[in-house]
This record gives C-alpha cells, sequence and structure tokens, in this order.
C-alpha cells in the first residue's frame, strides 16, 4: 500500500535520509530504530508530506514527489510530531480536544463514531480526566491524548515522531495497546520511530537506522539470527576486528568462543564493525583522589520543590558512597533533573536537609567551597558554542584555578583516553552527540571531582557510545573511588547502576540495589518489567 | 590567570567569534550614525518650484532671481494657475507663486501687494521650511521700507548643520542601546544554551562572573565608540571639537557602566534573547524620550521635565554638547559628571543585586 522508493532527503549543509526503500502493506505497524540525527524524523517528515525530498512515495496509488502533491494524500495521514504534548492546547480540556480534533476534521458524530472515541478514552485510561486541562497532565497521559486527538477522524497512514520518548512505562504500554488496536481493527498503517529498543518488539518490522542509512529492514526475528554467526559471549582477549561492549563480543571472522544470542542492539555494533566506524577504545586512568573517611557523599533528607502548587520534588530521601553509581530514574517530569539541580544547588531547596561530604548545607557559602570536589554534565552536554573543545576545556580548567600548564598537559591526556583527540579544534555543535557526551565528561572531571552528576547524559545518542560511556562510567567509580549520580529516562539503563532510585510524580517509590530488585520480583525479564509493577 | 581575566577573554573571544554580533555592532556604530546625520534632513533643500506671473513686471522678476540653488530646482513657468496645480497634483512641483497681474501696480501704490503660494505640505517640516525661505526673500526685498532688520547670530553650530547635532545624539542612542542589548545578551544567551548552570557551578565568586561579563561588553562599546567618533564625526561630518576628548571618553566610560547596570536588571529578568528586545524596548523608550535627544527638555510638559532628571542620558547628552560645541572645561562639565555617575552607582548596584541573586 505504501511504497517509498530512493527517499533522500537533503538540507542546506548535510543529509538527512539516503535512498530508504521500503514496502509497508495494510494494517502493518513499522517501527523506525535510531538515535538522535540518524535521519528518522527527515523520513517520518518526507513520508507525512511536510518535507521536500527527492525520490518516490506513493500510497494507494496516489504517488507524491513533493508536499505540494500530497495535499491529496494529507486526508488520511494522522501526523504526531516529535515532543510531548505538541499538538495540544494547553487551557482546553480533554473532552474539549476530543470536539476540536472532531471538528476541524469535520467527522459526522454518529453513534458509530461516539462508540469509537469512547473505547479509546477507555483503554487510555482518560476517562476520568475529562474535564482537565491539558496542561495539567502528566507526560504519559498527553501523549496518549495526543494519540487520540491523531486517530480521531481513522486516517488509514499513522506517523508517529518518538510518541514514547521519556514517557512512564505503564502509559507507553497503553499507547503501544491503542496503536495495536487501531491496526489490527482498522487496517491503518502506523510507522513509529523510537529510540528505545524493546519497544521493536511490539513492531511488525523494523528499519533500524544508522548515519542516514536503513542498515536494516525485516522482523526482529529475521534481524537477530543473521547477526547470530558474530555474537560471541564477553571475552577479554583482544581480537582485530572485534568489538567488546556490554555482556558479548562480536567479530566478523570466526572466533574460537561460544556463541551467544544477541540483542537488537547487536546489530548497530555490528554494523559499525563492518563499516570501521567504531569508536577508539576509551579508558580512564587511576587517580587516588582525598581519601574521605566518611563514605558518604550525598545524604539528603526529605527534600521537598514546589514550583507554584505543582510540587515537583516531595520528601525525596536520598544516600549516595564513594564508588557507587545511582541511577535516578523516571520519566518526563518525574522530578529528576530538579532533584540533581538541588543537590548541585541551582534550584533553592523548600524544605529538607541536605549534606555534601559530609558539610551540611545552609547557604550559598556552605556551597562555595565544595564545588570544586563536585563536576556536572548538564541535559544535552551544553558547553560554550563559539569556542573549539580545546578552548572549552582550557576555559573551565582555568575557571577551577588550575594553571595553563597543568591544564595543557590535562586536556591533552583526556582527549586521548577519550578519543576526541582529532576533534579538538572543531567547535562543539559541529561534532556527534557522542564525541559531545565524552567531551562533556572530561569538562567535568578535569578538577577531579569527588561527586559526579549526569543529567540524562546518554540521551539521544547511539546505542554503541551509549554502551560505551557506561563501561566508562564502570571504569570511573573503581578507578577513581568517585560517586555518581546519574539520571535517565531509559529503564533498561538501571542494568548499569549499583542502586537504582525511582521517582514518579515527584516522590521516591524505590530505592534498591539492582539484585534486590530482581528478588523482588524473579519473573521480570528486564527492568521495564520491574519498574511497570512499581508504576501500578 | 584570575577569573576575571580568564572570564572578560573568553566573553571578547565569544564576541568576535559571532559574526552577526560583530556585524550588527559596526553597522550601528557606523552606518546607523551616519545615515541619521546625513539623512534626516529638515533644512530645505532643491526644493522644486514653479511660478506664474502674470504681472510681467520687473518686481517679479527681482523676486523670481533670488530663488536658486541650493535651497530650490530652477523654477520652471507655467501660464495658468490651473497649470500650476496640476503640476502640484502630479507631484511634479512643491511649491507654486502666483503673481497677479496688479501686483506690480499694487506694490507701488503701496495697497498691500500679494504673492499667492500654493505649496504641497506632504512632507510637513520640508515645506514649512520652504516657506520660511520664501518669506526671508520677500521681506529682504522689502528691506528699504522696513525699519528694522534682523541680524541672526547662530551659536556653537555655526550654520545650525543639523547633522552635527543628529549624528552626535545618534551615537549616544546607539550606546545606550548596544551598551543594555550586548550586556543583557552575554547573560542570557548563556542560560539560553544551558551555560549558565555550568557557570555557577564554577569555584569562582559570583560577583566577579557579573563584573567579568558586564566589563567585557562595556570595552566593546567603548571600542565602538571611539571608532564611531574618528570615523562618522570626525571624518564624516567634521564635527568640531571644542573641549577635550578626554574628557568625552571619561564621560562615555562611566556612562556605559549606568547603562550596563540596566543591562544586568534585563538580563536578570529574560529567559530568552527576544525577551531582551521586548523589554529594552520597553524601558529605553522613556529614558531616551526623557534626555532631549529628540525634543528639547525645555518644550516637554513640566512633569516630563522633571521626570527627565532621572534619564542618565539627559546628562550624557548634555554632557557632550558641552564637550563639542561649547567646548566646555572640566570644572563645567562636573554636574554632568554627577549626574551620570550617581544615576550610574544606583542603576548598576541595583542590577547587580538583580542578577547575583541569580547565582
Amino acid at each position: 500500500m505504501l511504497k517509498i522508493k530512493d527517499l533522500t532527503v537533503r538540507y542546506k549543509k548535510k543529509i538527512g535520509i539516503k535512498n530508504l526503500n521500503l514496502e509497508v502493506h495494510k494494517g502493518e505497524v513499522i517501527g523506525f530504530i535510531g538515535s538522535d540525527g540518524v535521519g528518522k524524523s527527515s523520513a517520518l517528515n518526507a513520508i507525512a508530506g511536510v518535507l521536500k525530498f527527492e525520490g518516490k512515495i506513493s500510497y494507494k496509488g496516489m504517488s507524491y514527489t513533493s508536499p505540494k502533491e500530497a495535499l491529496e494524500v494529507k486526508k488520511q495521514i494522522g501526523y504526531m510530531p516529535q515532543g510531548i504534548g505538541l499538538v495540544l492546547y494547553d487551557t482546553l480540556t480533554v473532552s474539549e480536544h476530543l470536539d476540536f480534533f472532531a471538528d476541524i476534521r469535520d467527522i459526522t458524530i454518529d453513534a458509530e463514531f461516539l462508540e469509537y472515541k469512547q473505547n479509546l478514552l477507555k483503554m487510555s485510561g482518560l476517562e476520568r480526566f475529562l474535564q482537565r486541562k491539558a496542561g495539567e497532565l502528566s507526560g504519559g497521559m498527553m501523549q496518549k491524548l495526543s494519540l487520540i486527538c491523531t486517530i480521531l477522524h481513522r486516517p488509514s497512514l499513522l506517523i508517529l515522531d518518538e510518541p514514547t520518548t521519556g514517557v512512564d512505562p505503564l502509559s507507553r504500554i497503553e499507547f503501544w495497546e491503542i496503536l495495536k488496536h487501531n491496526s489490527q481493527n482498522y487496517g491503518a498503517i502506523s510507522i513509529v520511530s523510537t529510540a528505545y529498543m524493546n519497544e521493536a518488539s511490539k513492531m511488525d518490522r523494523v528499519v533500524l537506522f544508522d548515519q542516514s542509512t536503513a542498515i536494516a529492514i525485516g522482523t526482529t526475528v529475521e534481524l537477530l539470527k543473521e547477526i547470530e554467526p558474530f555474537v560471541y559471549e564477553k571475552t577479554v582477549q583482544k581480537f582485530p576486528n572485534s568489538l567488546t561492549v556490554g555482556e558479548a563480543t562480536y567479530s566478523l571472522e570466526k572466533l574460537d568462543i561460544p556463541h551467544q544470542t544477541p540483542i537488537l542492539e547487536s546489530l548497530f555494533f555490528i554494523n559499525s564493525l563492518k563499516h570501521n566506524a567504531l569508536l577508539p577504545a576509551l579508558k580512564i586512568s587511576q587517580k587516588n583522589l582525598a581519601k574521605n573517611t566518611n563514605k558518604i557523599t550525598i545524604k539528603a533528607n526529605k527534600i521537598t520543590k514546589r514550583f507554584g502548587k505543582f510540587i515537583a520534588n516531595e520528601s525525596v530521601d536520598m544516600e549516595l558512597h564513594r564508588g557507587e553509581i545511582v541511577g535516578l530514574l523516571g520519566a518526563n517530569g518525574a522530578g529528576k533533573t530538579t532533584f540533581i539541580k538541588m543537590i548541585l544547588g541551582l534550584l533553592p531547596i523548600d524544605s529538607g536537609e541536605l549534606s555534601l561530604l559530609n558539610k551540611k548545607i545552609t547557604s550559598a557559602k556552605d556551597r562555595q567551597e565544595l564545588k570544586s570536589k563536585i563536576g556536572y554534565v548538564s541535559q544535552h552536554f551544553a558547553l560554550y558554542d563559539d569556542m573549539t573543545v580545546r578552548e572549552n576545556m582550557l576555559f573551565f580548567a582555568l575557571m577551577h584555578k588550575i594553571s595553563r600548564k597543568k591544564a595543557k598537559e590535562l586536556i591533552g591526556e583526556y582527549a586521548d583516553e577519550l578519543g576526541f583527540r582529532e576533534y579538538l579544534d572543531d567547535m562543539p555543535r559541529s561534532l556527534p552527540l557522542g564525541i559531545n557526551q565524552r567531551f562533556s565528561l572530561a569538562v567535568a572531571l578535569l578538577h577531579d571531582p569527588i561527586i559526579l552528576c549526569l543529567d540524562e547524559p546518554t540521551s539521544g545518542v547511539d546505542a554503541i557510545a551509549r554502551r560505551q560511556f557506561w563501561d566508562l562510567l564502570q571504569e570511573l567509580k573503581i578507578k577513581r573511588d568517585i560517586s555518581i549520580l546519574i539520571t535517565t529516562h531509559y529503564m533498561s539503563e538501571a542494568e548499569f547502576c549499583d542502586r537504582v532510585v525511582l521517582l514518579k510524580d515527584g516522590k521516591k517509590i524505590a530505592d534498591k540495589k539492582i539484585a534486590e530488585f530482581y528478588e523482588e520480583f524473579p519473573n521480570a525479564h528486564d527492568f521495564e518489567e520491574i519498574f511497570l509493577e512499581y508504576y501500578r | 590567570m584570575h577569573p576575571f581575566f580568564t572570564i572578560l577573554l573568553k566573553e571578547l573571544l565569544i564576541f568576535f567569534r559571532s559574526t552577526g554580533l560583530v556585524l550588527m555592532v559596526i553597522y550601528f556604530f557606523t552606518a546607523e550614525v551616519y545615515v541619521a546625520g546625513d539623512g534626516v534632513e529638515v533644512e530645505a533643500k532643491n526644493i522644486s518650484i514653479a511660478i506664474v506671473d502674470k504681472s510681467a513686471g520687473g518686481i517679479s522678476k527681482k523676486i523670481i532671481s533670488s530663488l536658486h540653488a541650493p535651497e530650490f530646482q530652477t523654477p520652471k513657468f507655467y501660464t495658468s494657475q490651473k497649470e500650476l496645480s496640476d503640476a502640484i497634483y502630479d507631484r511634479d512641483i512643491m511649491i507654486g507663486l502666483i503673481f497677479d497681474e496688479d501686483f506690480e501696480k499694487n506694490y507701488y501704490k503701496h495697497l498691500n501687494p500679494q504673492i499667492n503660494i500654493l505649496v504641497d505640505s506632504t512632507t510637513a517640516s520640508q515645506s514649512l521650511m520652504a516657506l520660511g525661505y520664501l518669506q526671508n526673500i520677500v521681506m529682504d526685498f522689502n528691506k528699504m521700507q522696513l525699519p528694522i532688520t534682523m541680524k541672526i547670530h547662530k551659536l556653537f553650530n555655526q550654520n545650525a548643520t543639523t547633522s552635527y547635532f543628529m549624528s552626535l545624539s545618534e551615537l549616544l542612542s546607539v550606546i545606550t542601546l548596544l551598551t543594555v542589548i550586548l550586556t543583557a545578551v552575554v547573560f542570557v544567551k548563556e542560560k539560553e544554551n544551558g551555560t549558565w548552570d555550568i557557570m555557577l557551578l564554577m569555584p569562582v565568586n559570583p560577583k566577579i562572573i557579573i563584573l567579568a561579563k558586564s566589563f567585557s561588553q562595556i570595552i566593546i562599546v567603548m571600542i565602538g565608540t571611539f571608532l564611531s567618533v574618528g570615523i562618522v564625526l570626525f571624518k564624516g561630518f567634521n564635527i568640531p571639537l571644542n573641549g577635550s576628548l578626554l574628557n568625552f571618553f571619561i564621560l562615555t566610560f562611566f556612562y556605559v557602566w549606568t547603562t550596563a547596570g540596566l543591562g544586568l536588571f534585563i538580563a536578570a529578568v529574560s529567559k530568552t534573547v527576544t525577551q531582551i528586545a521586548q523589554l529594552s524596548i520597553v524601558i529605553m523608550m522613556p529614558i531616551i524620550f526623557l534626555s532631549g535627544a529628540w525634543t528639547p527638555i525645555y518644550a516637554m510638559h513640566p512633569i516630563l521635565q522633571t521626570l527627565s532628571i532621572f534619564s542618565p542620558l539627559r546628562y550624557y547628552i548634555e554632557g557632550s554638547e558641552s564637550i563639542f560645541f561649547r567646548g566646555s572645561g572640566f570644572i563645567d562639565l562636573l554636574p554632568y559628571f554627577g549626574g551620570v555617575i550617581l544615576l550610574g552607582i544606583v542603576l548598576y548596584w541595583y542590577g547587580f543585586r538583580k542578577i547575583g541573586k541569580l547565582f
């Protein structure tokens, strides 16, 4: 039904997606999987007819090669852009939204439609919130409402751009149920992009994207079968043209090691192997940082933060020890960033007590001397865009009162260890996110902090860089005995932490060691499932 | 290196790297000042004029002979009033003179001779100026009969060249505008890019950060002023300098600190660069209005006159004009220095505190 031939999207300076070929049949759910900036959105926008492209797309026999020609097809398209609640109006209630979207789509209000609408509301669990304004809904509910509004006129071609990113696991399940129901009962084609690998199981077929090309198309079973011969059990031995990330070793040549079942991420690793696009081996040098007699580096006691009526964090307790990685997990709006910002002193604490490195924090003055003990990597790796990587690092080193000579040595050292020496004289915004991620980490480590706070350092970064980053954090923990507090909305990344603090709507709902989680839910396959239990 | 200089150098580096900002600053300090001085023309110049002369006498000829360049174009002649008014309607002619048939007769009989004038007053000030010129010409002609003649001395700006006044006050307005915007931008850009948080976590006294950041922009504005005075004011308009240039730059330096305080205040309350633009206009308009840059203060409503005491730009403009045109010495400039410094202390202190609260 939907045929895409040689789809190429070009921007002024770069290529969005090149030569995508795809055929989709009635009722299929297709997943576009890949990290930020690999061409998923470009492809989706072209299919939705909102972007100029080369090549040809035809849907139900109507073919178009430009947004202008796509006008006729657009009536049958339901499109949800990237970002939470973008199609919604903050001040309209849920039921007003449904009326509004029915109105602009000119839907005849008959018994059938009312039943369809009622069913959608029931499945999404929005029934109870008909009179609530969209601005006051949680991220998950907003996305479900957006989806309902998008499929209200029963489009036969649904295009959803990262609808579940940052949404809580429970809402994500309901979201997928609605979507599945829609495809099965009404034969609609759905094309959904996602950054979560584990959502692939919900899709009929997946398209994996890497560096503006589709590297694999097929069902997950097919794709995993294809790469089976290249996946081996994890080994410390070094082989040429091989790669060890996470729990497995990958090699294109035959190795004398037992095989292992591949996971979907393996597809990306093997693709990098094939294209020789491997990351340099990263390492962190050993350092003996000030031996603090007290093991506890952060102690938060009933910390609360309010923004007007909205409570961002409610009585959150937390402890962080030396040589420990604590993951602060939760959906968008769960209060992860607020919490980390209160710890850092970027937001005042409304009530509760906080001690850092055994010192009680009561005023900004208390923090002044602690600043040299704390490192921070902010969301989206914010650094100065008009200065090169080297200049950025030098600036921060000088600000930390490191001498110019010492700073230059440090820059060279980290550039080699974290593999960004060749990018030292580039501007940060021209670099891939993975490089920015490592260089931001280097900036945060320049002054040898004892506490390292990382705010979503893995979001948007591709699978291989993400895995390596976690390996790096592990090494950092072991070699320097520092405390790491990290936030993420990837539930699957919980595996890499020593302990996980789970936040929901500003409240702490779990705080356990990884093993303890598995003891509590012995039947769970992965963390996604464990957290789902907590969300219920 | 002291963190103060680290931050200062970083800000200067970032400024010179952002081409757009550099071009904007150069534009404001050169073209904007030049256009204001040269382009805003309120003198009568090159006016098209036409004549219908039915008197056919010597007097009208004499009057017509005084209509010449640079004020007027060579007059055109029409035979009827109809033709003339058509020409005015078609915008070919701006001013038309009609001498009646008995104009000359009446003149000799002292019977109140009359010249009829038709004016296209779409551009009001130009046409008013032109009328003034015409009156002068006729008055000159009448001189023999008039017992009193006016002798006008124009002081300080002998030719009353508007470009002197306009370009200088435009430069001063540009300094105000740029200082406020640039100072606010260096802070808010960090908020926008998310680097603000990282800045806050540096083990450096926030006061040093604020001082260094605002000082970097003051340097930029001072360089711009220096270039503008040298290239546009002196080279472009030949502005006379009767006082000490050093005094002017010292006064400018204090004034720029004052306005940087405003910039800090705006930076503290805005989240995006767009907000800065909106707020700057709202806050700076009254300051420029009340300063006397556009209208002399004595022509304002008494309440506004009182309010203008609080516009730092007022002291700066009056002080600068005194330096350039009146050639006032340092002692005479003290009130202006006092006004700028006093308001400066208040404004900078307030802005400093306001933004300091964010640290």
